[in-house]
């Protein structure tokens, strides 16, 4: 039976075929801007990202037509898009609060979230993780990382 | 959005505390110099080389610490000083005409206003240099055959818009000579394609061929008078060019130093000439020093900016 | 010149100039096989304190970096599929199935024997025949240059994997965003939208811990079983004596990637990571058994291997003579250098021969140590980290991500760029993309277009000059042979068939 419309037009591939001609066209724009030289290498590899993409839009399309399923990109979507959350809250925390104390928070709370729950594992991992590195990096190579933007500092 | 409103509150604040507050004790918390440029490039070595004898000259158990902000040819680090808190606290390097150039053919954040002038340290003039293949092994022979053959002579250097480039627009000018420019990333591959012979003419720094001096044909010294680095080469004023361009590097502090800390920094580095251990740290390091100081150092960029703006309006580099 | 060099050693031998190599190899290791950690952010992070230490106890410090981490980088690529440097990646390519079968153990062993075969054979070279070699260098004009980053560029058909069209994708993302960044000749900028953290281009540290590490850590997270029971519990590890054996029939591939790794560490810029592509592309071809390999062939961990450690010394050797940097490793260690005030040319080893041919042995002791240190100690302990739970595991690497990326050019911005990369790189990987020809086509594109460029300039506009010497022209030769090659092959035995 052949997938409706919509879920034709969901299939992983698909959709990904779909993102690349889109960023890749508005990335087309500013080469306009450059002088042909400039412009040659960028615009041959934007407009080959558009051929080549089409190219696997229609390969597609055509596997759907023939009724062949897309495979999921993942069986736990919940997971994965809470984990790249969790990643990227890391990062802003990291810039807007500091980097030891985000780290501090992090390291157990993405483990406890995500199904590691021994409090004394937790603690100790978490201890010797910062510690080794506030003792290398900070102690030992003077680096500064961040102190948070909000804190200044 | 954030850092602005916060750096604005924080300058306010400095302000209103530097004049009574910083005075007598200037430094009493270590002096912080942004270097635009990675740990071990030419400009961070002069800055970590000043440092212990700017610490010496401040006295008072001052500490001077580096601190690397890389990346947009000293951009991003320059830009970061203009806008710290002008409390001598915060400090940077300076690298001319570049730091001028950027004004001109880039967004930048700053201008030539932005800054309290400090010291210019090092002055690393221009060298003209043939490869030995090109067989163009003196000055005259070279203005001959690139009056001959307009644009056939291929010159390598360093990026445009750096002194290299600058140094070339002078010698066109005042030869009315055409040249073919081969910009490479930086001075030690444009060196490279010297020695293999794949470019005929290269404008370096004496610092960077004083090595390589058998292997090329040092034309002549754009300074005025022979360099201390390579006592040897002569002038180009000498052959009867004028023509003086150089590489520079020096301490600016933003814009709005008390005049007490302005005063105490100058003096510090004005020092620096006279210091034999300094100059021996600086010339095994491939640092010519020469020192300018305070509103020379400011008349000077003001100079190279006027230089850079002109050479931009007629024959814009990109 | 010689006699420099055995005057050199004793010094070598005094404790605290010795004790640095071997601290700097264990700390290669480490810092090689955290993901996230690069043996350039480690040697960036070392050199201004250089300023306060010994020349030789600086240097050998960095020597024994740079050889540790070339090896320390295959131990996430063998046991987790994450390349920890940037020239571990064709690493994984049969490091990990391998250690999927249980065989990760021995995968690590090939790759700490490779990795000190060609650290060694490197450090030789450097020491031996620096002057001619850099003769070699100067045969390399930019149009010269140009056609060995299009004969690397051709070595992408062998990495497209499955579905070619898939793999071209991947190599024209990977060539677009190299030019990112200002102009080669012009210095205009190309797709910065006005930041200037974006200037200098895309850090290859920044778009492989994005695309390598950020995936597989969140598979980590995803299926959290308690730990990791296919590959860690597992490692099959038998002592390094009965294992030798079992690599007598590499030695063809282990000379091959030396003078591979050698070669390209001569010429400036191309780097580690292209030395072990063509030496894995070039065992593979004139394998007999070429469908084995990418399924777990220990023989291509090897020819991988050998070849990242090759070009370590060799890359020097550009660096001392000349001042321009084989790889992006020894850029760095340029600075270290200049920190002392060596500085490169061809005075430096009349000037101060006891510093220069002392660090060359250093080169070739880390080179050495690396088997004693790596193999067992650091394999073992490594291997069992792995024994973590996922979740902490994730968690970790998640840590070390941030840190290697920040400390580049401590900045947060390079940090939000890998978070970008790492959520394409995710796409890319559930969707079976290919990963290899985007880190080629970042490493060559730009590359190749600057030497074209500037050759374009040299020639006055005229092409013809990428064809005007013979280097150029065998080049060129072996362009088409690598493209052309297995293509005639096949034919070759079809036809035989048919008979």
């Amino acid at each position: 039976m052949p997938e409706s419309r919509k879920s034709r037009l969901t299939r992983p591939e698909t959709l990904t075929a779909l993102g690349i001609i889109v960023v890749a066209a508005g990335f087309l724009v500013p080469t306009s801007d450059l002088r042909a030289i400039s412009a040659l290498l960028p615009a041959v590899m934007l407009i080959g990202l558009i051929v080549l993409s089409s190219l696997l839009l229609l390969a597609d399309q055509r596997r759907a037509g023939e009724g062949v399923p897309a495979t999921p990109m993942t069986q736990s979507p919940k997971r994965v898009i809470g984990a790249f959350l969790l990643i990227v809250a890391y990062a802003l925390a990291t810039d807007f609060i500091g980097f030891y104390v985000s780290t501090a928070v992090t390291i157990p709370l993405v483990a406890w979230i995500f199904g590691y729950r021994s409090p004394l594992g937790l603690l100790i991992a978490t201890v010797i993780v910062v510690g080794t590195i506030w003792a290398i990096f900070d102690f030992g190579m003077s680096q500064d990382f961040p102190t948070g933007r909000l804190l200044g500092r | 959005m954030h850092n602005i409103f916060k750096k604005t509150a924080i300058a306010g604040a400095m302000c209103l505390a530097a004049g009574a507050a910083l005075a007598q004790g200037y430094p009493e918390k270590p002096i912080e110099v942004i270097v635009g440029y990675s740990a071990g490039g030419g400009t961070d070595v002069m800055a970590r080389t000043a440092a212990p004898f700017i610490e010496k000259y401040l006295g008072e158990g001052a500490s001077v610490v580096v601190k690397n902000v890389p990346g947009a040819s000293g951009q991003i680090g320059v830009t970061e000083a203009a806008n710290a808190a002008p409390d001598g606290y915060t400090l940077g390097t300076f690298n001319l005409p570049g730091m001028m150039a950027r004004t001109i053919d880039r967004k930048a954040d700053y201008d030539r206003d932005s800054f309290t002038y400090l010291a210019n340290v090092v002055n690393d003039p221009n060298v003209i240099v043939t490869s030995k293949k090109s067989g163009l092994d003196t000055l005259d022979k070279l203005l001959e055959e690139a009056k001959a053959n307009p644009g056939a002579i291929t010159v390598g250097m360093s990026s445009l818009g750096g002194d290299d480039h600058f140094a070339l627009i002078k010698l066109q000018n005042a030869t009315g000579t055409e040249f073919t420019i081969v910009p490479f990333k930086g001075s030690a591959p444009a060196r490279t394609a010297l020695l293999g012979g794949h470019v005929a003419m290269g404008i370096l720094n004496i610092s960077e061929v004083a090595e390589f001096q058998d292997q090329l044909n040092v034309l002549g010294v754009a300074t005025k008078e022979r360099s201390q680095f390579a006592p040897d080469l002569p002038t180009f004023q000498e052959q009867g060019l004028d023509l003086v361009n150089g590489s520079m590097r020096g301490f600016i502090a933003p814009a709005g130093l008390p005049d007490d800390v302005r005063q105490k920094l100058m003096n510090a580095f004005s020092q620096l000439s006279g210091d034999q251990e300094f100059l021996d740290a600086m010339a095994a390091t491939a640092n010519p020093v020469e020192v300018v100081i305070g509103d020379d150092f400011k008349q000077l960029t003001s100079d190279l900016y006027d230089l850079a703006k002109g050479v931009w309006e007629t024959t814009p580099w990109n | 010149m010689y006699n420099d060099l055995l005057h050199a050693l004793p010094n070598v031998f005094a404790l605290t100039n010795f004790i640095a190599v071997v601290i700097g190899v264990i700390a290669g290791i480490v810092v090689g096989a955290m993901p996230g950690l690069s043996a350039t952010m480690a040697i960036s992070v070392l050199v201004p304190f250089t300023f306060g230490l010994e020349p030789l106890v600086a240097l050998g410090l960095m020597a024994g970096i740079y050889n540790g981490a070339m090896y320390g980088g295959a131990i996430p690529a063998v046991l987790l599929r994450i390349p920890g440097t940037p020239a571990a990646v064709a690493t994984t390519f049969d490091g990990y199935p391998m250690a999927q079968r249980g065989e990760g153990g021995f995968a690590l062993q090939v790759a700490v024997v490779s990795s000190s075969i060609g650290g060694i054979a490197s450090a030789f070279a450097l020491m031996l025949l620096a002057p001619p070699l850099s003769r070699v260098t100067l045969l390399f004009g930019p149009s010269e240059v140009f056609w060995v980053a299009v004969f690397g560029l051709a070595s992408i058909i062998f990495l497209l994997g499955g579905n070619p069209v898939k793999g071209l994708i991947s190599a024209c993302f990977g060539v677009f965003v190299s030019v990112i960044g200002s102009d080669p000749i012009f210095g205009n900028d190309r797709f910065t939208f006005g930041r200037l953290e974006m200037l200098d281009g895309i850090n290859i540290v920044i778009l492989l811990v994005g695309l390598y590490a950020l995936p597989p850590v969140i598979d980590l997270l995803e299926t959290p079983l308690k730990t990791d029971g296919v590959n860690s519990s597992k490692l099959g590890t038998e002592s390094i004596w009965k294992a030798l054996p079992r690599m007598k029939s590499y030695w063809k591939t282990w000379l091959r990637g030396s003078l591979i790794g050698i070669w390209i560490g001569i010429l400036p810029g191309a780097g580690g990571s292209m030395a072990a592509f063509m030496s894995y592309n070039e065992a593979r071809r004139t394998s007999k058994t070429p469908e084995t390999w990418g399924e777990g062939e220990p023989e291509g961990v090897a020819a991988a291997e050998v070849a990242n450690n090759a070009d370590t010394a060799s890359a020097l050797i550009p660096a001392l003579t000349l001042g321009i940097p084989g790889t992006a490793v020894a850029a760095v260690m340029l600075g270290g250098l200049l920190v002392h005030g060596l500085q490169p040319g061809p005075m430096l080893f009349r000037d101060n021969p006891d510093i220069v041919f002392g660090f060359m042995w250093q080169f070739l002791f880390g080179a050495i140590l690396l088997v004693l240190l790596g193999g067992s100690l650091a394999t073992n302990s490594f291997a069992r980290l792995l024994n973590l739970p996922r979740p902490l595991l994730g968690a970790v690497i998640i840590v070390l991500m941030l840190i290697g990326v920040y400390t580049i050019h401590g900045r947060m911005f390079d940090v939000y760029l890998m978070l970008g990369f790492g959520a394409i790189g995710w796409v890319m990987d559930r969707l079976k993309f290919p990963l290899p020809p985007v880190v080629l086509g970042l490493i060559l594109g730009g590359f190749a277009e600057e030497n074209l460029r500037l050759a374009l300039r040299i020639g006055r506009g005229d092409p013809m000059i990428l064809f005007q010497n013979t280097t150029s022209l065998i080049l060129v030769a072996l362009t088409i042979a690598v493209i052309v090659g297995p293509t005639l092959k096949r034919r070759y035995f079809d036809s035989r068939m048919k008979m």
